[in-house]
């Protein structure tokens, strides 16, 4: 088979994949009733009728809110710990490292679970605390709180960006200020963060847009208080009304979308401007330390702070509850100690298939999803072609879907090609929906190993007499093999930490343990939910264990 | 100003000893090379000086003053010590433009801000590129940049500038023409410099003085023609220059035994009769002629290479070769090789 040939296909696929889901969204919203009603007819009725309930515009207006909140306290915070990580005598950074990055891969639900069973009205360190001061100076279902604690746990993004940035910045331009004159702090102040503004405006950008995307931590400390984001809305759209209201619901996607999709735009378009700057360069790679004297004992207890409030108290709050049998004021803890809990989430069958479904999905799938990034990645490899743009754009789009909205998007195609219909109620649905809504961050892992394969090797290859598609199979997977299975493995954690993107998939056969606690939080089954929550949080912990011995970068 | 003075510098690397014992110096109003092949230390030992890295013995000093001092504990930091480092990647701020790329040292020192644009306009001035001040660096071409780099470096005049490999970025054309324009500019500013090349070419035709270092160590110090026309050494003789190595045995002071021929030279160390040695020999001093006499040897015309401005000839001697220069070309066959007695050194040799 020709080589366009088969570039043609994976394309085509990729294509098929991205655009079926959002075009649909598209095409629904324009609908009078849902798709498959053979009433349906073209109208802006739904566009109309959204726009004119004031929920949708309070939960706009907090959403706005919520992300611009939690971009205010990320951003100095990440900017600040990845400064004191690469650039100063810090004490522990070599272990600091691993822990600051948890929280990119501990699902938001089991974070927010674990914040109520921990700081709730009746939580295990809010009746700790009553007891000894007399009242609850927090409420965790508030706006307040639920900004506070999104800006904690989005601090990683920041840091990792601009924590490359600052390590990409060749040392020469910081030594050429010594030399001119400037003491370590005025180099830091005056050619350093300069130098990473493009990073850290990049990570401005990326924490906003997750904001939108944002759904566990609402659902749970928002939607108690009444309070929604669009996420939420949505969400709580498909339970209000008795009738499927398809194309209420396709309007709220096509508004997220609307708002997602140019800030997808915006952060490629600051991740250019922010890699100008980024030099690697062999000489000098070793920079003196600034000293901090006794303040790095400070700046030491100020991020343990932080990690004991934005993982350490809500697992730690979850893992306790998954061991008792019920907590309030004046339980003592010895008295309530179970492993029931556990027992119990073997009773129910579909739990039981979620948790092996979930492994699944994490093993095989994050396997086949890898496969599928890698020959979609290797087709555009050196593809000298006005095409790759094109690509480029198309791996893109699905990230400006939140997860929730392309799960629903999927779950629409599945329905809506009648051919496909069988498999919506297997777990192929769901992988399928976490390979697209995954494929931009799959395709960077892939991407960036695949530039680290220098021309020559391939072009040798050429010349002696291999084919193109011989020369990938022969020459550039071979030396991209560490790379893939490095991916399989982020992506792995990936998959199985996913909670939203199954929510609207699940039924029986498609049970994963993400969406299997949204669905048994809403019928108020704190036992199931916690024990469930630590099973989920323990896989990710071995996955991280092997990715950590193995040596995996954490980032893509 | 003041002569920069390394005293006995010793510096590690963990456990590799990257320099050894050096004491070297740039006498003021005077342009100093340190040449070497790739991990003589000759960059270590500039970054040393600069502030960059830390030795562990000896000292570094500016006239009286001290910016390394192994004995008193004194170690400035970089930004203390007041020189001026020409970069090999000229390190441009990308975020800063030409002129605030240039201001910025006067900026730290304080400098008002109506001086710090008059001293930034002159200095642009000398390197001819006063119409450039408001550009980024990433609109200038690689010359360009160099000498932006170069008005960084002086513009608030440190006793000594250093520069680093300063014109290995330049293509090759272009290079010859900076090499001249930096000379010309460090003379005609009677500025003291301090440059690290591994090219021995623009060494000599750069720096009044040339320190030739090797595996952490001074070779040989002395001034371009002394370096070129008298090594001391095996290694300095072999580093300048083209050569023939011509591989044999002493045969007496100032005799070599090539196969059954004794060559006549110059000693260069002592050789017992009888033991290895080696002749050096520079491509350019090598003669051929039709006929036999002292000192000549009749070689196989192994092939003749046409260079443009001469020819390049290449002779068999058993299984190695003698080249020589030569304004035409030869006929095929044998031909007398004469190796005039002043230009063949003859050295101890370890083998």
């Amino acid at each position: 088979m020709p080589y366009a040939v088969i570039r043609f296909s994976v394309l085509a696929v990729m294509a098929i994949a991205v655009l079926a889901p959002l075009s649909l969204v598209g095409y629904q919203s324009f609908l009078s009733a849902p798709f498959f009603d053979s009433m349906a007819r073209f109208t802006l009725r739904a566009y109309q009728f959204v726009f004119a309930e004031s929920d949708f515009w309070v939960a706009f207006g907090t959403t706005l809110i919520v992300a611009g909140g939690m971009t205010v306290i990320a951003l100095p915070l990440g900017a600040a710990l990845a400064f004191l990580m690469v650039r100063t005598d810090l004490p522990g950074r070599a272990w600091l490292e691993p822990l600051i990055l948890i929280p990119l891969f501990v699902s938001a639900v089991v974070l927010a679970f674990g914040y109520v069973v921990a700081l709730g009205p009746v939580g295990i360190i809010s009746t700790w605390v009553k007891g000894a001061v007399g009242f609850l100076p927090w409420n965790i279902y508030s706006l307040t709180s639920l900004v506070v604690i999104a800006g904690l746990a989005h601090v990683p993004h920041v840091y990792l960006y601009t924590a490359a940035a600052l390590r990409g910045l060749g040392s020469d331009l910081e030594e050429a200020a010594r030399i001119t004159g400037a003491n370590p702090w005025q180099v830091a102040l005056g050619v350093s963060l300069p130098m990473v503004m493009p990073s850290i405006l990049f990570a401005g950008v990326l924490v906003f847009f997750l904001g939108f995307e944002l759904f566990g931590l609402p659902l749970v400390l928002g939607d108690p208080q009444g309070l929604l984001v669009l996420t939420t809305y949505l969400y709580k759209l498909t339970n209000k009304l008795g009738v499927p209201s398809y194309q209420l619901m396709a309007v709220v996607v096509v508004v997220i979308v609307a708002v997602t999709a140019p800030l997808v735009y915006m952060q490629r378009a600051l991740l250019k401007q922010a890699q100008r700057y980024v030099s690697v360069r062999g000489k000098g790679l070793k920079q003196a330390p600034l000293p901090l004297g006794p303040w790095r004992w400070l700046a030491l207890a100020a991020i343990l702070a932080w990690f004991t409030v934005t993982v350490v108290v809500p697992i730690a709050g979850i893992t306790l509850r998954s061991f008792v049998v019920s907590w309030g004021e004046g339980v003592k803890l010895l008295e309530v100690l179970t492993l029931d809990h556990y027992a119990e989430l073997f009773d129910y069958p579909n739990i039981e298939r979620g948790i092996l479904n979930t492994l699944g999905i994490g093993v095989f799938g994050g396997a086949l999803a890898v496969l599928c990034y890698t020959a979609i990645a290797l087709s555009v490899h050196r593809w000298q072609s006005g095409w790759t743009r094109v690509v480029d754009y198309l791996a893109m789009a699905p990230r400006a879907m939140p997860g929730l909205v392309a799960g629903l998007a999927m779950l629409w195609v599945f329905l809506f090609f009648k051919p496909l219909a069988p498999l919506k109620a297997t777990l192929f649905s769901v992988w399928l929906a976490y390979t697209v809504v995954w494929l931009a961050y799959g395709m960077r892992l892939i991407s960036g190993t695949l530039l680290q394969v220098g021309p020559e090797l391939e072009e040798s290859a050429r010349t002696i007499g291999a084919s193109p598609l011989r020369t990938q199979l022969d020459v550039t997977v071979p030396l991209i093999r560490y790379g893939m299975i490095a991916s399989w493995l982020l992506i792995f954690l990936i998959f199985v930490r996913e909670y939203s993107t199954g929510v609207y998939l699940l039924g029986p056969g498609t049970e994963v343990i993400g969406s299997l606690l949204v669905s048994l939080w809403g019928t108020g089954a704190i036992d199931l939910v916690s024990a469930l929550s630590v099973v989920n949080v323990l896989m990710i912990a071995l996955g991280l264990a092997v990715a950590l011995r193995m040596g995996v970068r954490l980032h893509g | 100003m003041a002569d920069l003075t390394v005293k006995n510098l010793g510096l590690r690397l963990g456990d590799n000893e990257i320099l050894r014992d050096v004491s070297m110096s740039v006498p003021r109003g005077k342009v100093v090379a340190l040449l070497g092949p790739s991990g003589s230390g000759k960059t270590t030992l500039l970054r040393a000086v600069a502030g960059l890295e830390t030795p562990h013995a000896g000292s570094i000093k500016i006239g009286e003053r001290a910016l390394y001092d192994a004995a008193s504990g004194a170690n400035l930091p970089a930004e203390k010590r007041g020189l001026g480092l020409v970069f090999q990647s000229y390190a441009l701020w990308p975020h800063r433009s030409v002129f605030d790329n240039v201001a910025y040292g006067l900026k730290l020192r304080g400098i008002s801000s109506d001086e710090r644009k008059r001293r930034v306009e002159a200095a642009l001035s000398q390197i001819g590129l006063s119409h450039l001040a408001a550009r980024y660096p990433h609109q200038l071409s690689g010359g360009q940049q160099q000498r932006v780099a170069l008005a960084r470096a002086l513009v608030y005049e440190p006793p000594v500038i250093l520069l680093d490999e300063p014109l290995s970025n330049l293509d090759a054309k272009l290079r010859e023409e900076a090499r001249a324009w930096l000379r010309q500019l460090i003379v005609s500013l009677d500025l003291s410099a301090l440059c690290v090349t591994h090219d021995q070419v623009e060494a000599m035709a750069i720096a009044d003085r040339i320190v030739l270092l090797n595996g952490g160590e001074i070779e040989q110090e002395g001034t371009p023609a002394e370096l070129y026309e008298k090594p001391r050494t095996l290694f300095a003789a072999e580093f300048m220059g083209s050569n023939n190595r011509l591989a044999g045995e002493s045969a007496g002071a100032g005799k070599l035994k090539i196969g059954d021929q004794i060559i006549e030279g110059a000693a260069r160390g002592e050789i017992a009769p009888g033991a290895p040695a080696v002749g050096v020999i520079r491509l350019e001093r090598v003669r051929v002629s039709d006929t036999p006499g002292p000192n000549r040897m009749k070689l196989e015309l192994k092939t003749q290479m046409y260079l443009g401005e001469r020819y390049e000839l290449v002779f068999a001697l058993g299984k190695s070769l003698v080249r020589a220069y030569a304004e035409r070309g030869l006929a095929e066959g044998a031909h007398y090789v004469e190796f005039p007695r002043d230009a063949f050194w003859i050295f101890p040799s370890k083998r």
